[in-house]
């Protein structure tokens, strides 16, 4: 059987700044990334159907000639086409407003009527209004600072102190942010399934951080006895989540279900940036923290 | 024994838990209640008593706003609600008094609300000013009322249409309601002819009586309410060549006689009674009586010449029925489902909402598909698992317990009927994943430094591990809140379970893995 052991990092090697340098390097690049998004777009992301409005719809493999046989079934250009090999099928996407309704009609009923005119069958199909998009959009934002806000006090409340809860906030910060970028720079989505899994990172993430915090604040040891035993636990169950999410995320992306494909991809970068955050971040400015008498 | 289930208690306690799981999910005599549909759900399975929600079984979601406003606090002394209604619909330019509704005793005082999509906040305010009532504000939205009102109306439509297991409900996002419909097996299509539609029948008068060419329209000689029964649609046949609905008119209030009345007067039935050529001719026919829908004439028809005769003579309001003709079968099936469930309040914006349609052969494909993914989930953290401890007497418990979790959720599920979507299948992925982070916590807390040789030291270091995990879990729960609270589209499941798989954790599930693991330990 493979064995899996946790590598054991020497960390009187590296000053806290080499250590801290790496993610908060990253942070800043995800931060460009995000703001300049905004900048360009006016978006911090970019913005799925969910949050904008839009159509879309799933359809039987039309056989022979699938893309000519939908460019012509439609009255507009779909504005993606994607090809689940799994259960043969095709999922096309309208942006609001593509196709011209009679009479404020509905326009995911046209496109229905379009698509069974072709003989298409319809497997699936779903429309969201631009209002009830942007009100999502301003829910989903609020959400995720509620939690965030809930999660950083709960800290505070937790640890007493201010720089270990500073520690674990901003590597929880970070291991939203990254994610955030890494999705833009790979064009994908942001869905209510992302939304969903951001919130689910900011309580995922924080467990290996605490887990750290614990290990040299509370328990007997020193500097980096405590470290590399957290570390060994803390690496243990960060790549256990990862491998569940990734094998989720294969599947539900070639069954052609976005809501798990969207949580699961975003979990997977989030944990993996928790790595990076966990180990060099939170590990240096704990260092600093318990030192700081020695050096001044 | 007694004692070592005694000392075992979390252990125990987590088999309990999990048989009544079982049974929950499995013995016959905890199948589900029906639902609002009626006999035969067909949301659940056979093997099982989980519900499926639409992504998993196949129908339509559709989630739409009530459109209209409301004014509070409106001063109308002790005038009747129905003479206000038709003051403030009179000030209105092309308002019915279906479009005005008064209400005394909500919680903002007697409020008038106004639901017809072309007026705008000022006209509204002008036309309450118009009428001669003051008010305090003027809101966008209804009244809980009318909204409870819309969510009974549209389940006697899904009802009368003979939709099973159809659900209708209210949401909010914290700014506003929404108007939640779902309807298992059925086509998007279908659902929305069926509810787009206020449905508001009433019968016009359209004749030119006086004999001068100018037709006019004479509205709502029979409304909604002056129905007494009405049969079902029937196709047509040798008696009539017309697709109809049979109904009876009410005779309190005279009501019945009011009618009769009215169409001998503007010559509907006249000696021989009336041809209508409305469709051809409208400036040439005779009188007609027409059939209207939310406004719009559904068909126009005259009278033969025994129902005149009848009327003319008065017989006819003693035994009051009456025959509305339509054009198509279809058509007969609506205006006979309107006129029972009776006309939404206001009009529901389907287009400001959200849709969505899973295929049941769709639907069936994501079960399998997501039975899968949660079994390649399973197995993926069992190898990492014992990949890392290499013991399975440390790696099959912690499996097995992550596993129980799955369980127990499952169970309340099935307790609960709470219809299993793909988002709450994501949830329990994440679940077995927060699981087993935790049983790791503990597994390396407790055997961390060498041997646990007594049940103190097992104890004091398990209750270290288990500050941490406490802590996690509670930063889990708070992040999650919010999407449970908020009905962010279809997440609430996912939050939901989250929350609740992560409260089993703590709870139940880890603790229990406390246990075995002290057994397995302290004996060495």
């Amino acid at each position: 059987m493979a064995q899996l052991s946790v590598p054991t990092v020497d960390y009187t090697q590296y000053s806290n700044r080499q250590l801290v340098a790496v993610p908060l390097a990253l942070l800043a690049v995800a931060l460009l990334v995000i703001g300049g998004w905004y900048l360009l777009t006016g978006a911090p992301a970019n913005l799925g159907l969910e949050f904008v409005g839009g159509s879309e719809i799933r359809i039987d493999d039309p056989g022979d000639n699938a893309a000519q046989q939908i460019e012509t079934a439609f009255s507009a250009q779909p504005d993606s086409v994607r090809q689940i090999a799994a259960d043969d099928t095709y999922i096309l996407t309208f942006s609001e407003g593509a196709v011209d309704t009679p009479d404020g009609g509905n326009q995911l009923s046209v496109l229905e009527q379009q698509a069974e005119a072709a003989g298409f069958s319809i497997q699936a199909s779903s429309s969201v209004s631009p209002s009830f998009g942007a009100n999502t959009q301003t829910i989903a934002l609020g959400g995720v600072l509620v939690a965030f806000l809930g999660m950083s006090v709960l800290v505070f409340v937790m640890f007493r102190s201010i720089a270990p809860s500073v520690a674990v906030i901003a590597s929880a910060f970070s291991d939203v942010v990254l994610p955030l970028a890494m999705m833009n720079l790979l064009g994908i989505n942001l869905s209510l399934g992302t939304v969903a899994a951001l919130l689910m990172l900011i309580g995922y993430s924080v467990d290996s951080d605490i887990l750290l915090n614990n290990s040299i604040l509370r328990e007997s040891g020193d500097f980096y006895e405590s470290t590399s035993r957290a570390m060994r636990t803390g690496v243990t169950m960060t790549l256990t989540s990862i491998a569940a999410m990734a094998v989720m995320t294969v599947a539900a992306y070639l069954f052609g279900i976005q809501i798990m494909t969207a949580i699961g991809i975003v979990l997977v970068v989030g944990l993996l940036a928790d790595l990076m955050n966990t180990y060099l971040l939170n590990v240096s400015l704990l260092r600093w923290y318990v030192n700081r008498g020695v050096n001044a | 024994m007694i004692e070592k289930l005694k000392s075992n208690w979390r252990l125990t306690l987590l088999t309990v838990i999990l048989l009544v799981s079982l049974f929950m999910i499995f013995s016959p005599t905890m199948a589900p209640q029906t639902n609002v549909g009626g006999e035969n759900a067909t949301t659940g399975d056979r093997l099982t008593n989980l519900q499926y929600g639409l992504d998993l079984a196949g129908g339509t979601r559709i989630r739409a706003p009530l459109i209209g406003m409301t004014a509070e606090n409106v001063v109308i002394g002790n005038e009747s609600p129905t003479n206000v209604a038709a003051a403030v619909a009179n000030e209105l330019p092309n308002s019915d008094t279906t479009d005005v509704t008064v209400r005394r005793g909500t919680i903002n005082g007697p409020t008038v609300e106004a639901v017809d999509p072309n007026v705008s906040e000022a006209q509204f305010g002008e036309a309450l000013g118009g009428a001669g009532y003051s008010y305090e504000t003027i809101r966008d939205g209804l009244t809980q009322e009318t909204r409870d009102e819309a969510i009974n109306v549209i389940e006697g439509k899904v009802n009368q249409a003979g939709l099973s297991g159809a659900s209708v409900q209210q949401v909010t996002d914290g700014t506003g309601f929404f108007i939640l419909i779902e309807v298992p097996g059925q086509d998007r299509s279908d659902v929305i002819d069926l509810i787009e539609q206020r449905g508001n029948v009433r019968i016009d008068i359209y004749h030119d009586n006086n004999g001068d060419g100018e037709y006019v329209t004479e509205r709502a000689v029979l409304t909604q309410d002056d129905f007494a029964s009405i049969s079902n649609a029937r196709q047509p046949d040798d008696r009539s060549p017309n697709p109809r609905v049979p109904v009876s008119i009410r005779q309190e209030n005279s009501i019945a006689e009011t009618f009769q009345s009215s169409v001998v007067e503007t010559g509907v039935a006249q000696p021989g009674g009336a041809v209508c050529r409305y469709e051809e001719s409208p400036q040439n026919t005779d009188s007609c009586l027409q059939l209207v829908v939310d406004g719009d004439v559904i068909n126009s028809f005259g009278m033969n010449g025994d129902l005149a005769n009848s009327m003319r003579t008065g017989d006819w309001a003693r035994s009051p029925s009456f025959v509305l003709t339509t054009t198509s079968f279809e058509e007969a099936q609506e205006i006979a489902i309107n006129l029972r469930a009776g006309a939404l309040p206001a009009p529901l914006a389907i287009d400001q909402g959200t849709t969505s349609f899973v295929s049941p052969t769709q639907g069936e494909n994501f079960r399998t598909d997501s039975l899968i993914i949660g079994i390649l989930a399973i197995l993926t953290v069992s190898g990492v698992v014992f990949a890392r401890y290499r013991e399975p007497q440390v790696a099959a418990p912690m499996v097995l317990t992550a596993f129980s979790e799955v369980l127990i959720l499952l169970g309340f599920a099935a307790y609960l009927g709470y219809p299993l979507d793909l988002s709450v299948i994501a949830s329990f992925i994440a679940v077995l994943g927060t699981g087993v982070d935790d049983l790791v916590i503990i597994a390396d807390g407790v055997m961390a430094e060498g041997d646990v040789s007594s049940n103190r030291v097992f104890s004091s270091r398990f209750k270290k591990a288990f500050w941490v995990i406490g802590v996690a879990a509670a930063t889990t729960v708070i992040a999650m809140s919010p999407l449970a609270v908020l009905s962010l589209g279809d997440l609430r499941g996912f939050a939901i379970f989250t929350i609740l798989g992560v409260l089993v954790g703590v709870f139940v599930t880890r603790p229990a893995y406390g246990d075995i693991l002290r057994n397995l330990l302290t004996k060495r």
